[in-house]
């Protein structure tokens, strides 16, 4: 069924009883050419552009869970493609665009708003520092604009601008930026990978990947053996323990991240803003709630909870730079488990094993990536090849010393991003 | 979270900085090679269970090796690095 | 030459009083770092005894006597206080410390809860008794804290921290009198 204006009228005249299960509830098949283990994010849009672009379709993704149950329905939902260095700078910028035309492409609403993201700075340095970002997202051809205080206080009035620490000093307009509705990805992917005939297998767990003499030849899942030529791990969160199914260790510890959402409010925040002096990054959901979050709790868990200092610290932030939201409360909190890379940057490569795959390592960016990261990694697959904006992101360049991409300028190695 | 310092006693989680997986305890020699030096430094179990990790507790100094679990966030012992074996 | 004008770690910021709360500076001098080598820990101890007539303190505990005061301040490490260390040459590492840090005294009925609202660490004294020591967080310093009597402690922080600790104090004192005249105790 394809969604209109039209359609929506038509069902609310007739009772809404002519609306169709989005997607099929298929048995796992003995075989097909590809397996996609992960029904995230990432996993639904490989699957996608799989379809799309390579004409692929005897695909099963394998989802241990239930669409969509892990980080991608557990972030903050911001998409930017504000990246400085070669490698994630054109991978984001792809990955945004690809944002730009989904609605129309998966005929599915995502909700998504570019309300434009404000990076504050604080001091003379901090403004050196982003004006070297933003020259570097112009050279990508994406979007940046200086703003200095007058131009922030303009945008976002509502800041304690003379905070004797940390006075805002101005921001980083990228007007591109902005939100989408997380699960509603997950849901327009696998709708459009179900409309183009792959198999997505809800719980079905993998237990085992079936390995012989350096190829791979498929699954033994919960619900059965499923051979394949090809496999992809898509896991992030899990990464770690996928790919022991593999014999692999990974470069990844999975870390916590915590995210915050108050009660309804009527529209107060209209951008993406990020503190840029204490960990604290919010905007407000079209639902009302502010949804927030801060900086990794810096131990490794699987827990989807955090604790309470990093809690204590992400308040404190917010209300150094927002007096204001000291009157709002605080309705949830919750956890995202983080594949937490030496440098920060995610992995998109194949393995030492023929025709295994991995797409992990998105530490606290997976969101916005999930459109580029299932292109990149479909033409992988398909292709054999990297694709471009992805090339970079090459499992062994931790071993090899290439290719390091250290956003943050903090070295190489685990616990610094 | 409330971590055991071996020296201190039961502390409040926000008095440790956190290292990383105990494996750090395990240096290679200097000439064991790419491989050995690329698994200490980079490649880990990342175990969803029971793991050993190293903290620093910052009031007083010590090294600990702390045994928890990454699901549970239950501790269930503490020892001073200088004096543990793997 | 010029003359500078000594100034202690808390000039100008102290004594304050609230409630039954006084907030007083020490300044003992000189203070002295003890960093025993290894292996030398009893021989620094026995030195000291025989000087001081103060063994070096175990983790957690300080003693004292005829006003020279020994607390211990982290893995292998303690802080001689109000008297000059014996030669301890070859045994142990010294660091002069006087004027390194800020050295505060809170006295009064309800220091336990004023400390309480800072400090995460159990003071009461059914566990903390007179005499043990604490390096733990007070805000979010590193401290030394020390039980000098029954409503009493001594806490040292880095001499660069003195303003803050002292507002931090300042305002878990104001707090707790505040909530106290509410309830009329």
């Amino acid at each position: 069924m394809r969604y209109s204006g039209l359609q929506v009228l038509k069902e609310g005249l007739f009772g809404q009883k002519g609306w169709k299960p989005v997607w099929r509830d298929p048995a796992p098949k003995s075989e097909y050419d590809i397996i996609i283990i992960g029904g995230g994010g990432h996993g639904l849009s490989t699957a996608y552009y799989l379809a799309k672009e390579h004409g692929l379709t005897n695909i099963a993704v394998l989802e241990k869970g239930y669409l969509g149950g892990g980080n991608v329905g557990r972030n903050t939902t911001i998409v930017r493609a504000n990246y400085f260095l070669p490698g994630n700078s054109e991978f984001y910028s792809h990955s945004l665009k690809l944002w730009e035309t989904l609605e129309q492409d998966l005929n599915y609403n995502v909700m998504h708003s570019q309300r434009g993201l404000i990076n504050l700075f604080h001091s003379d340095g901090q403004r050196d520092a982003f004006v070297r970002r933003g020259n570097a997202m112009i050279n990508q051809g994406d979007d940046a604009e200086l703003l200095d205080r007058a131009g922030v206080r303009k945008h976002l009035p509502y800041l304690d601008f003379d905070n004797i620490r940390f006075p805002v000093y101005g921001g980083l307009l990228h007007r591109r930026g902005g939100t989408a509705r997380h699960d509603a990805v997950a849901w327009g992917y696998a709708r459009g990978a179900d409309q183009r005939g792959v198999d997505l297998i809800q719980n079905c767990e993998v237990t085992g990947i079936d390995i012989e003499n350096g190829k791979v030849r498929g699954v033994q899942t919960t619900r059965g053996a499923i051979r394949a030529k090809k496999v992809a791990i898509v896991t992030a969160g899990r990464s770690g323990q996928v790919a022991a199914l593999a014999g692999m260790r990974l470069p990844i510890e999975s870390h916590i991240l915590q995210a915050f959402v108050t009660e309804g409010l009527k529209p107060v925040i209209d951008h993406v803003v990020s503190f840029g002096m204490g960990h604290f990054y919010i905007s407000q959901s079209d639902k009302g709630g502010l949804v927030f979050g801060g900086d990794l709790d810096f131990y490794s868990s699987y827990a989807s909870r955090g604790n309470l200092p990093m809690k204590e610290h992400v308040m404190d932030a917010a209300m150094t730079l927002m007096p204001i939201i000291g009157k709002a409360k605080v309705l949830r909190s919750w956890g995202g488990i983080m594949d937490m890379t030496p440098d920060g940057s995610p992995i998109i490569d194949k393995t030492d094993t023929e025709g295994l795959f991995v797409d992990c390592g998105w530490c606290y960016g997976g969101f916005k990536a999930v459109p580029g990261s299932g292109f990149s990694l479909a033409h992988l697959i398909a292709t054999g090849n990297h694709h471009a904006p992805a090339a970079r992101y090459r499992l062994d360049r931790f071993r090899t010393g290439y290719g390091i991409m250290d956003e943050e300028g903090k070295g190489s190695q685990h616990n610094l991003h | 979270m409330r971590l055991t310092c071996p020296v201190c006693g039961d502390r409040d989680h926000r008095e440790f900085t956190y290292k990383g997986d105990a494996v750090m305890l395990d240096r290679p020699a200097p000439d064991a090679g790419t491989d050995a030096w690329d698994s200490y430094l980079h490649l880990r179990d990342n175990p969803c269970g029971d793991t050993r990790d190293l903290w620093y507790h910052d009031p007083c100094g010590a090294w600990v090796v702390v045994e928890r679990n990454t699901v549970t966030h239950a501790v269930t012992g503490t020892a001073l690095a200088s004096e543990a074996k793997r | 030459m010029v003359d500078l004008i000594a100034k202690s770690a808390c000039a100008g910021l102290l004594p304050i009083t609230i409630g039954s709360l006084t907030l007083t500076e020490e300044t003992p001098d000189p203070v002295t770092s003890i960093a025993p080598f290894k292996g030398q820990s009893e021989a620094v101890s026995e030195r000291l005894e025989s000087a001081l007539g103060l063994k070096f303190p175990a983790p957690n505990r300080s003693a004292s006597k005829s006003g020279a005061r020994i607390v211990w301040a982290g893995q292998g490490r303690a802080l001689l206080m109000g008297a000059a260390a014996p030669d301890l040459a070859g045994l142990a590492a010294l660091t002069d410390q006087s004027d390194a840090n800020a050295i505060v005294t809170l006295k009064g009925e309800g220091a336990e809860d004023a400390l309480a609202r800072l400090v995460p660490v159990d003071l009461r004294a059914a566990h903390f008794k007179r005499g043990h020591t604490a390096r733990t967080f007070l805000g979010h310093m590193s401290a030394s804290i020390t039980r000098t009597g029954v409503d009493s402690f001594e806490i040292t922080v880095f001499r660069a921290m003195a303003g803050t600790l002292v507002h931090e104090l300042t305002e878990a004192m104001e707090s707790l009198h505040a909530r106290r005249s509410h309830l009329g105790q």
